[in-house]
């Protein structure tokens, strides 16, 4: 792995160049980023100096090839002198892990060719401009291109009839997710109605006024019975009594109904043998099986038998 | 060692505590107070969800209002937590293909009513459809009255819903229920001709008659009130409100109030009772009545209606007092809607 890396590097070492000539700095940038993908592969200095050999063989060919005109008398040269440059700086950055040493060397060692081939025969210049050339004709070619006027729009892929086709598909298939999902919404809100706003119509309004005339049948039955034991002090016996008769005649007669009938419908009701939890319903409002342990409290004993009324008043 | 021995002759008595039986009596008229579960079975829609919700809040102060339920739970969990609880009440809804479903049972023997729930609006959708809803801070604090209309006592089945719906609220003593205590109602409207039953809920405002709505508010708000426009300070007094006052002159509203209520309703003067809807609404159709919980004999189903009512009138014919007998008139009835002739 670390051969193919090292092999690359040197591969790329004529880009780098142009990039070194700008700004020395950003090489310590790439160097940051190289970390973070950085395999940690264990190198000894030897194995070190053997790549790094290798690499600048590499990378005197590519430019030889690149190059051409250069004469190969005075590479040597300069490369001796690149050599014990960079045994020097290895020597400064041997803190640093290796892969970022290397990148770093190899910049460092781009930046001093580039100075060394300045004097000769300045090879940097002539191949900015050849590759600016290159680029922006490569560039126009690009943008000059009439792009097919497709739904897909500028696919650089050569599948194109694919990439429709799973559109296509992914767009089927959303169509059924959705009528899917409407079908259950609506299979959900069967039955939710949304009131008028604002407007009742006559049959809530019906229902509103049956619900008052209920409101206003028990309110009344509550201000008279109430309002009969206001001047009676109920802890005296006497007035005790009068309190309950008056209570009782008050209310039965508010309701319109004999003060016995109660209990006695209940009980009709209840008679039915197939109808027994209806029976077992009623022993729930029946006074006396409720209110066993309060018998000696007469007042609250009698009075315990009306509630089954003050609900069902409203039948009429 | 004899002191081991002394510290053994006095035992631990773990006090034992009675609270439970009396937290489900009312403290003033002794009556049995009945609670309520409001859960679902099955998986429901959001809609039904928040209808959930709203019969939850409905049923207060006596019901779970943050009730859990998971997916394994079934109808023995709360059947078993309902004993400890006192709760007497199940409310439970369901949802197939055709229509969402309301069940209400008695726990722990049942009888449970099945009812089709035709139509609902939630009570946000009664919100929403109105110009001021109105949810006054302690409205849910007191359980709602109940009004029961047009069931009748003819039909078994009917008046069985009456009772049914009758126990599921505390009953009202009439004479010590405080007024101010009175803030809902729930009516139960039954229609002959469609068979439906009309489900609202309703909060019950009192108001000041023959007092223009300025007055009144600002006796309630305590605001001081805006006379830019007015010449003159009797002005206020005397100058009408808007045209809305005269909505609801409805003598048949009007109440004489025993003691005073709030700062406007006084005892001397007589006040409009005021409905407003609060929600949930719903038009429900009686399907099926079931001697147990969620089990148990059919004693009222409304696809055989027909059927039924001859059976129920054979029943009551045939046997009187016999409860075994029941079950074979069930059997038998069986036997006749499969013979044609019948």
């Amino acid at each position: 792995m670390a051969e193919e890396t090292q092999i690359q590097e040197g591969g790329n070492v004529p880009m780098k160049r142009r990039l070194g000539q700008k700004k020395g700095g950003k090489g310590k940038n790439k160097m940051k980023v190289y970390k973070g993908s950085g395999e940690k592969v264990k190198v000894n200095k030897k194995m070190q100096k053997i790549f790094r050999k290798r690499a600048r063989d590499y990378n005197s060919d590519d430019s030889d090839e690149d190059e051409g005109d250069d004469s190969d008398e005075a590479l040597p040269v300069s490369r001796n002198k690149k050599n014990q440059r960079r045994e020097k700086e290895e020597e400064i950055e041997e803190k640093s892990s290796d892969d970022d040493g290397e990148d770093g060397e190899d910049k460092g060692g781009d930046f001093e060719e580039s100075e060394d081939e300045h004097g000769e025969i300045l090879p940097g210049i002539t191949k900015f401009a050849k590759g600016c050339k290159a680029f922006r004709k490569a560039f126009n070619k690009i943008t000059k291109k009439s792009v097919p006027d497709s739904v897909l729009g500028p696919v650089l892929s050569v599948h194109q009839k694919l990439i429709a086709e799973k559109l296509a598909e992914e767009e089927v298939e959303r169509k059924v997710k959705g009528e899917v999902k409407k079908e259950k919404h609506i299979v959900g809100e069967k039955g939710h109605v949304q009131p008028p706003h604002n407007f009742l119509d006559t049959h809530e309004k019906f229902l509103i006024g049956i619900a008052t005339k209920g409101v206003v049948k028990l309110f009344n039955a509550v201000n008279k019975a109430q309002s009969a034991r206001k001047g009676l002090n109920p802890e005296r016996t006497k007035d005790a009594k009068v309190i309950k008769k008056r209570r009782n005649a008050a209310f039965f007669s508010e309701l319109g109904k004999k003060p016995n009938h109660s209990e006695a419908s209940s009980k009709a009701d209840g008679e039915g043998p197939s109808w027994a939890p209806l029976r077992d319903n009623f022993m729930l409002t029946n006074s006396k099986l409720k209110n066993w342990d309060k018998m000696q409290d007469t007042t609250v004993a009698e009075d315990s038998g009306m509630p089954t009324y003050s609900s069902s008043d409203d039948e009429d | 060692m004899p002191r081991f021995r002394n510290k053994k002759k006095v035992p631990f008595v773990k006090p034992v505590a009675k609270k439970q039986q009396q937290q489900n009596v009312d403290h003033i008229t002794g009556d049995r107070i009945p609670r309520s579960f409001v859960f679902s079975r099955g998986k429901l829609p959001g809609s039904l969800k928040q209808l959930q919700a709203d019969l939850r809040k409905l049923m207060l102060p006596y019901t779970a209002l943050k009730l859990k339920e998971k997916k394994r739970n079934n109808l023995k969990d709360f059947l078993n937590v309902a004993g400890p609880m006192g709760v007497t009440h199940f409310l439970m809804l369901s949802k197939t293909a055709t229509a969402p479903y309301l069940r209400v049972a008695k726990t722990p023997q049942g009888p449970t009513l099945t009812f089709k729930i035709h139509e609902y609006s939630l009570a946000i959708d009664v919100a929403r459809s109105q110009l001021r809803p109105r949810c006054p801070k302690d409205l849910f604090s007191n359980a709602p009255l109940i009004v029961l209309s047009g069931f009748g006592k003819e039909e078994r089945h009917l008046s069985l819903v009456t009772t049914v719906f009758q126990n599921i609220f505390p009953a009202i003593d009439i004479n010590t229920v405080k007024l101010s205590s009175c803030q809902r109602i729930v009516l139960l409207n039954y229609n002959k001709d469609t068979k439906l039953i009309d489900f609202r809920h309703f909060s019950i405002r009192l108001q000041p008659v023959g007092v223009s709505r300025r007055i009144r508010k600002f006796v309630q708000n305590h605001q001081v009130p805006n006379l830019k426009d007015l010449q003159d300070v009797s002005d206020f007094v005397t100058k009408a409100g808007y045209g809305s006052e005269s909505e609801a002159d409805d003598e048949a509203a009007h109440v004489s109030l025993p003691s005073d209520l709030g700062r406007v309703n006084r005892s001397t003067n007589k006040s409009a009772v005021k409905l407003q809807e609060l929600g949930p609404r719903m038009s429900l159709q009686l399907i099926k009545i079931e001697e147990g919980l969620c089990t148990g004999g059919v004693m009222f189903s409304e696809y055989e209606n027909s059927k039924g009512s001859k059976t129920q009138e054979s029943v009551e014919e045939q046997n009187e007092s016999d409860e075994d007998m029941e079950e074979e008139q069930i059997d038998s009835e069986e036997d006749v809607e499969n013979d044609p002739i019948h």
